[in-house]
Order: structure tokens, then sequence, then C-alpha cells
């Protein structure tokens, strides 16, 4: 028994040579069950099939995601730690949440994008967004949006202030779950969704005012965009896979193509469909302009919101 | 809502949730039998081997390790008159008196199948209470929840058995955890004192496992070397074999006696070792045999076992609907929970019917597990309380690490879990009490949070007091302390100042 | 003589004051109508009350020494568990979980249950090699929950 154990116990010190020779570490930033962390586990054993080693999900919640990206940022650059990011990486350096930034890593490839919808309680009386628009411009600064403040759900209606010219009363409601209750129970009046809250909105529990994509979407074609509204606004929550900076090339390498053949994966679009997310892939070249784009994008955001520290 | 149940069930009896069920509740079934680890350790303990499991897993395996537990405490209690957990003390009163006069088969079971029934009739309560609960939880706005948690912590603090102002403060000391390190509103760092691993504020299970863990097993160190009191113990080698069918019979035929203390162990929800004393009080009082108690009645241990397996369901639904956990063993359930995807609040049950039906269906199937699990191991139960105390401890803190580390991979946790855990043994030792504390950690957040947002929303102050459903719940937390203090000043009174157990 | 509760009062009210006057230090965001000063002052300020009130109890009721509770209780023992469990803490990170894991089931083993003779401390080696195998391979290889690894020495 003694030594069976001890032979187990000495196992790993003596075989392999080629990278992966052990578990590498997906940190999520947020906590088991959101919405990251549920697109991350759909993708997680896709990417390792091509990887050649066991990834593991790791959750490092906390801090509006700036505790994860902090370890991410300290982990060693061995190509054993990848961190699941989204926007809010930028908006946090920014508002000065956080002093980490994307400069800090190497980019792997840009996986998905969520775009955002205007979403209303069911007890308001608006039918539609221009409804929405004419009340929020007879009654400024009174109309209660829940928001993550300085994260994503309060830069998107933030731009749409912005582009709309009407002011929002915004009130502190972190995380998707607790803000959708506070709309149901008529607490706040307005938040950020996306299309996981389809079921509620087919329900009546929630109205669904206007989507920030491009064109109409499929899956609620009866929900005008922002744009065809006259309100210039395009927002998603986009989520990509980054690497510590200074990891291995080698190790780069193998990651970029596993991430691109699992994105790739029809299995993967097909189960993103049912969290309201769009597969948009990006290689590293193009993440790479991406971040640089989207980070100037919320430079200007928290300037105008007069939440700019840097 | 029975469909929905029916699914649960034939979900949950796939071999992948049915296997972590068997295995938590033979855990929890063993981990309540050992004198010195309670429910809350076992838990503590089997936490981290449910992280990688998914979501429905993981709870079947916790569900199964707290009705497990709360049954597994009687064989001790029965068999060795030693509780092996806080909430089967009442079942020594009249459990081991059976047992010592020479039934000791039939006292085992009575408190195994009175904790069936209980539990069952806990279960019926917790599905049926989650309809009439995510109607009214609709109207709780953040001035609601935040009367609502200010309640919560005065009743805890004011349950306490120490003194009512150690209580407040302890509860007060919770939330000043809380205020270091994060503010929770935008996320910034607050009042730090230049401490680490302070910046990200501290997570609030390994606080828990770290108070709880240290505080008992210090306790324990404490009087280590010290003769084992085991001299009243029964015959080993007894027969426990018994009719079955006439111990049922001697349960469901006092159905009254049996609703009775159901409900008492359901409705406060205030944790299982409070429930059962309060059951077999009110069991004695309306008995007609009062004088019987205590000297092996089945009424006595009926009440006990029912009660505190009853309330098994009734703090499920608490934690579930309002994440308000009323005592150690809950708060560490909440704590497990919110790791396997359970955002406890009003509109959970509702909104993730498949993962709250499947915990349901877990919490039923758990029972005659259980009761297979007793019947054929009640035996070599007792051999396990001989594990030698020395091996056990330094392998459960050894398990604590782990899961304070597991939860986000950081060694922060870790250290963390080693600052409370002295923290948790200073608090004993000068006689603070620990679930105030702990609830004050778990609120903290969510009291601010709603505070904050009331402001936001509305800046008039006298909404927590005008909107009905928050005045009511402040008045009831001022009325809570009230009461308190008066049963204080009635209870010193009575005896002069007597040590207060440390609750566990 | 104050008892116990004097002292740890006193200790809190020190602590609440203290941080009370740090939360002045805090900046308020023009986002939020209270800054994150307020609701600390408000938790500092009643925690410093519930203190004070507490000291003088604690000085008002003379408390009598419950000298049997007390006798007979090894703080030593106490204290030497949480001082391995405290270089344990320390050592994870450098020497990895697996060889600081080994070292401390065995050492606590033998700290509450200190070894007789050879055979003893051989007890104890394999309880610790034992338990840190099932943990460690419980973990590692069957939950994909993954176990610090030594700085010092890569394993």
């Amino acid at each position: 028994m003694k030594r069976f154990a001890l032979a187990l116990l000495l196992a790993p010190l003596v075989a392999h040579a080629q990278y992966p020779d052990r578990p590498i570490k997906l940190i999520v930033p947020w906590a088991a069950g959101g919405d990251t962390d549920v697109i991350y586990r759909t993708f997680a054993p896709l990417m390792q099939k091509h990887v050649g080693g066991t990834i593991v999900v790791a959750n490092v919640g906390g801090a509006s995601g700036t505790k994860g990206a902090k370890e991410a940022k300290d982990s060693p650059p061995d190509g054993y730690t990848i961190f699941a990011v989204h926007d809010s990486i930028h908006s946090t350096y920014y508002t000065g949440v956080a002093d980490v930034n994307y400069h800090d890593f190497e980019p792997l490839c840009l996986v998905s994008a969520t775009p955002s919808i205007i979403t209303a309680s069911p007890k308001t009386p608006w039918s539609d967004m221009k409804a929405l628009l004419a009340d929020a411009k007879a009654r400024p600064g009174q109309i209660t949006v829940g928001a993550t403040l300085g994260s994503t759900s309060h830069f998107f209606p933030a731009m749409v202030e912005k582009a709309a010219a009407i002011k929002f009363k915004y009130v502190s409601y972190e995380g998707t779950a607790p803000r959708m209750n506070a709309l149901l129970g008529g607490h706040i009046e307005l938040a950020e969704s996306n299309l996981t809250q389809k079921g509620k909105a087919d329900a009546g529990q929630l109205k669904f005012l206007a989507i920030a994509s491009a064109a109409r979407h499929p899956e609620v074609p009866a929900v005008p965009t922002l744009k065809e509204l006259g309100i210039s606004v395009e927002y998603a929550v986009n989520r990509g896979l980054i690497a510590p900076k200074g990891t291995p090339a080698a190790a780069l390498g193998k990651l970029r193509s596993a991430c691109g053949a699992a994105a790739k994966d029809p299995s993967f679009a097909e189960a993103m469909k049912k969290h309201g997310t769009i597969v948009n892939y990006l290689d590293e070249r193009g993440y790479a302009a991406f971040l640089k784009d989207n980070d100037a994008q919320n430079k200007d955001v928290a300037r105008d919101l007069g939440l700019l520290k840097r | 809502m029975y469909e929905l149940l029916f699914a649960g069930l034939a979900n949950v009896v796939q071999v992948k949730y049915l296997l972590p069920l068997a295995l938590g509740t033979l855990v929890g079934v063993v981990g309540g039998a050992l004198p010195g680890v309670t429910i809350t350790m076992t838990i503590i303990v089997v936490l981290p081997f449910t992280f990688g499991l998914d979501p429905l897993q993981g709870l079947a395996a916790m569900t199964g390790v707290y009705v497990g537990g709360s049954a597994g405490g009687l064989v001790t209690a029965v068999l060795l008159g030693i509780p092996g957990t806080p909430s089967a003390i009442a079942t020594t009163f009249d459990g081991h008196p059976m047992a010592r006069n020479g039934e000791p088969g039939r006292a085992l079971w009575i408190g195994i199948w009175a904790s069936f029934f209980g539990g069952l009739l806990g279960g019926i309560f917790l599905i049926g209470a989650t309809g009439p609960l995510a109607r009214i939880a609709l109207e709780f706005g953040p001035w609601e929840f935040f009367s609502l948690f200010v309640l919560a912590l005065s009743m805890v603090a004011g349950l306490v058995e120490a003194s009512l102002l150690k209580g407040l403060l302890s509860g007060m000391l919770g939330l000043i955890v809380t205020v270091m390190g994060v503010d929770p509103v935008l996320g910034r760092e607050r009042l730090t004192l230049g401490i680490p691993f302070l910046a990200g504020g501290v997570e609030f299970l390994p606080v828990l496992i770290g108070v709880f863990a240290f505080a008992q097993i210090m306790t324990e160190v404490e009087r280590m070397g010290g003769a084992a009191p085991l001299a009243d113990a029964i015959d080993r080698a007894a027969s426990l074999a018994v009719s079955h069918l006439k111990v049922i019979w001697e349960i469901v035929s006092r159905p009254l006696i049996l609703l009775w203390v159901a409900f008492v162990g359901v409705l406060p929800a205030i944790g299982g070792s409070a429930a059962s004393m309060m059951a077999y009080d009110q069991a004695k009082k309306f008995s007609r045999h009062p004088e019987r108690f205590g000297t092996g009645t089945p009424e006595g241990i009926i009440a006990s076992e029912a009660s505190n397996n009853a309330n098994v369901g009734g703090s499920l639904v608490t934690i579930m609907a309002f994440g308000i956990p009323g005592d150690a063993v809950t708060a560490v359930m909440l704590g497990a929970l919110t790791i396997h995807g359970i955002q406890s609040g009003p509109l959970f049950i509702s909104q993730n019917t498949q993962l709250a039906y499947g915990m349901f269906a877990a919490y039923l199937l758990a029972h005659p597990i259980m009761v297979l699990i007793l019947a054929l191991g009640s035996r070599w139960m007792l051999r396990v309380t001989t594990v030698p105390k020395a091996a056990l401890f330094p392998v459960v803190l050894v398990l604590c690490v782990v899961g304070a580390y597991a939860l986000n991979n950081t060694m922060t946790n870790v250290y963390v879990l080693l600052v409370f855990g002295l923290l948790g043994y200073a608090m004993v030792k000068t006689g603070f009490p620990l679930a105030p504390f702990i609830l004050g950690v778990i609120l903290g957040d969510q009291i601010e949070l709603n505070l904050v947002r009331s402001i936001m929303t509305d800046a008039n102050p006298w909404l927590f007091i005008t909107r009905p459903i928050s005045g009511g719940l402040l008045f009831a937390s001022v009325a809570s302390v009230a009461f308190a203090l008066w049963q204080h000043r009635r209870q010193q009174a009575k005896l002069s100042a007597s040590e207060g157990d440390a609750d566990f | 003589m104050p008892g116990r509760d004097a002292w740890a009062g006193l200790a809190v009210l020190a602590a609440s004051l203290v941080l009370f006057g740090f939360t002045f230090e805090l900046k308020d965001n023009p986002l939020v109508p209270v800054g994150p000063g307020f609701y600390p002052r408000i938790v500092l300020g009643i925690t410093a009350l519930l203190a004070a009130a507490v000291v003088a109890a604690g000085f008002l009721t003379r408390r009598r020494r419950p000298a049997a509770a007390e006798r007979g209780i090894r703080y030593g023992l106490v204290a030497a568990t949480f001082a391995v469990f405290g270089v344990y803490v320390g050592a994870l990170p450098y020497l990895g979980f697996r060889v600081a894991t080994f070292a401390y089931i065995a050492a606590t083993n033998a700290v509450l249950d200190p070894p007789r003779g050879a055979r003893d401390w051989l007890r104890a080696a394999a309880l610790a090699l034992v338990a840190t195998a099932v943990i460690y391979f419980a973990f590692e290889r069957y939950l994909a929950v993954l176990l610090p690894r030594g700085r010092w020495i890569g394993f």
C-alpha cells in the first residue's frame, strides 16, 4: 500500500517533455454560472481536444472581474495560464478600478459577441423604444437604470444616453440575474440584457425595446435595432482569450490554432445560440487590432461619463 | 408543480446524480455519527470534492451530506449517549435511556424512522412553499431586502445563549469584515490598511471554514489526552434487530405529535440544534405523560429526530429563497449552494426549475438512501467513532486548505483561512458567539448594496418605514431585540451566569 | 480586575475607532449619491457603541473565574497545532502541495499523539503518505481541481 502510494506520488516526475504536459488553467474572472463561465465551460472541452491536454476552468471572481485579471497577469508566462477576457478589462482600467490593461497580455483569439438589448420592466408604460425616448425627454434624470457601475452594463446605456440626448438615473445592480429580478419587480425601469433573457421576454415578464446589433436578430425579428431608430449605437459584449505577456511562442502557436479550431466547431455555434451569443472568431492579428479599437472606444465613453481616471 | 418534481426525480435517479447523492449521504451519516465532527465540518470537508462536478451533481452530493448528517448524529446519541452532532442532543435524553433499558434496536429505529418521516414532511413544506414565496418575493425591493437582512441578523444575535450584547457585537464584527477590502458598489479598494490580501475583499467561504473548523478542532485539541467518556456505552454485542412495522406504527400512531414537531422544525428555520430542543420541549408540554420524558419514551426520540430532519427542508427554503442561513450548518450549506450556481433569491426556484426541483428530488431520495445506509451499517458506524483524532484532524485541516484554495485557485484564501481560524478560536475563548459573526460576513455586502440601491433609487429615507413590508420587518427586528433583552433578564434572574456553550 | 470581556471589548472599540477615522480618507464618487465611507461609518459607529457597552458591563459585573472549566486545558498543544499549520500554509507555495502536505500531516499527527519509538514514527509517515496520495489523486486526477505546485522544486 505504502509503496503503491509513493509510486503514484512520484509518477508525474518521470514522464513527458512536450507542451502541454500538465493541465492548462483557464481563468474566468467571474463566478460560476454567469454568462462568461457558461460560454467557456462549453468552449474549454472543444479547445482541449485540439491542444492535446486538459484545460481546467478556474473561476476567480470578484471586484468587477479585476481579481482574476490581476491573477492572470501575475501568473508565470509558461503557457499554462490563459485568461478569459471581455470588454470590462478596458472599462475597469480607464475607470481606475484596476491597473491591469490588455497590453499586459498576448492576444490568442476573439471567440464570441453577445449583442446588448435595452430591456424594460413589465410595469413600465412604454410599448416601444419611441415611448421610452419621449418619456425620458419629459423626465430627465428620473428613469432608473440598473447597472454594474463602470462596467459594460453601465457603458451601454450611457452610450444610448449620449446618442439620444437623454439622461438616466443609475442604480447599482451587479450581475445580470439581480438586474432581471429587479426589472421583474419593477424596482428599476430599464437595464441592459441580452438574448439569454428571451424566455422571460416571450412570457411577458420583460420587454425588449431595442437591440444594439447592426441588423435585426433572427431570434427576435420584432425587436428593432437602435440604428433603425436613429440612435447610432452598436454594442455587444465581446469575449476572447489572452495569455500573459512573455508566453513562449510555441505554446502561443498551439493555443491559437486550438482556439481557432474550437471556435469553428459547429457544435460550439449551436450551443452558443441558446445563450444569445454569436461566434465571432478573429485570429490573433485581427484580435489585436480589435482590442486596440475597443480600448480607444472605451476610453471615450469613460471620458464622456466623467469616469476617466487616466 | 408535482410534474416538475417527477421530472426532477426522473432526472436524479440517473447514475450520474444518484452516485454523488448516495456517496454524500454515506459521508454525511458517518460524519454525523463521529462525535467531534459536526455536520458543518462534514459539509466543509466534502465541499471541495464537488468543485469539479456539474451543478446538480454537486447539489445532490451536498444535500445528501446534509440529510445524512442530520440522521447520523442519532446513532451515537442513542447507543453511546454522545450526540454525534449538536442537533442530536435532545435525542440522547430519551434515546440513550431506552437503549440502556435493553431496547437499543427499538431506540435506534424509532430515531431513524422519525428522521425519515420528519424529513419527508419537511420536504412537503420545501416544495409547497416555493410558489407563494415567489409571489411575495416580487414585491421585495431594496428597502425590503435591507430590512429583511437586518431582521435576520438581529434575530440570530438575539437567539444566542451568551449575552445579547456580545451577540450583537459579533454580528457587527462580521459586518466589519465586509466593510474592509472592497466597496461592493463600485468595486474600489477601501480600508485595506495596506494589507495585500484584503485588497480584493475577503471571500466568505474561507472565513466560514476557518472560523468553524478551527473553533471546533482547537476546542477538541485543548482536551486531548483526557480519558474517553465512553463509560456509559451499551453492550456492543446487543442485538439491534427490530420489527420495522412495529416501529413505524409507533411513530405514525402519533400523527399529531409528528406533525407538530415537524412544523416546529420547519417553521423558524433556526437551525437543527435549536429546532430539536424546541420540539422536544413542545412535545413534553403537550404530552399526557410529561413525567416519562427523559426516561426513554418514544415520543422524546420522535420529537427530536423528526424536527431536526424537518429543519433541513425548512432551512433549504430559506437559503434558496432569501440567502439567509439560520445557523452554522446552513451558513456552510449556503456557501456550498452558491458555488454550485444557486444564486439565492426569491425567484431562483421558479426561474431555475430544473436545478431547484432536481435538488428537491435529491432531498427526498436522500431519505430512503439514509435509511438503507443505517440499516446496513449502524453497527459498523460505532467502530468509526474510534478513529483517533490525532489522525483525523490533520486530514480534515488539509481538506479545509484544499477547499479554500480550490475556490479561486489562490493562496490568498488559504491565508484568510488561517487568519480567521485564529480569530474563530479567540472568539470561542472570549465567549463571542460564532453564528451572528458568520451571518454578518454573509449578509454584509447585501445590506450595504441594498441600502445604497434604495438611496440611489429614491433619496427619501422614510421609505424604509413607510413601505409596509419594509416597515413591518424593521419593527420585527426591534421587537426581537427587545424580546431577547427581556428573556435574558428573566434568565439571569433565574440562574447565575454560566459559561455559554460555543455554538457550532 | 476586569475579565476577558472587557479586554475583548476594548480591543474592538479601539479597532473600530481607528477604522472610523480612516473612512474620512475615502473619496466620494459622482455616480453614487453616498460615498464609500457612508455605510462603514454606520457599521463602525454602532460597533464602537456596542463595544463600549461591553467594556462597561465587563467593569460593572465582577465575574468569578470558572476555574474548574479552565483546568486541564492544554493551550500549549493548541499553540503547537496552530504553529505547525502556519508553517504548512507558509511553505505550501514553495514546497508544493504533495511535499508540504506529507510533512504537515506527519508533523501534526506527531504533535497530537507523540510517537514513542520508531514504529509510531513509521505509522505517522504512513498515514501522511496515504492521506496525501489519496487527496492529491482524488482532486488533481479525478475532480479536475489543481493543487499548488512548489515554486522551489517545481513539484
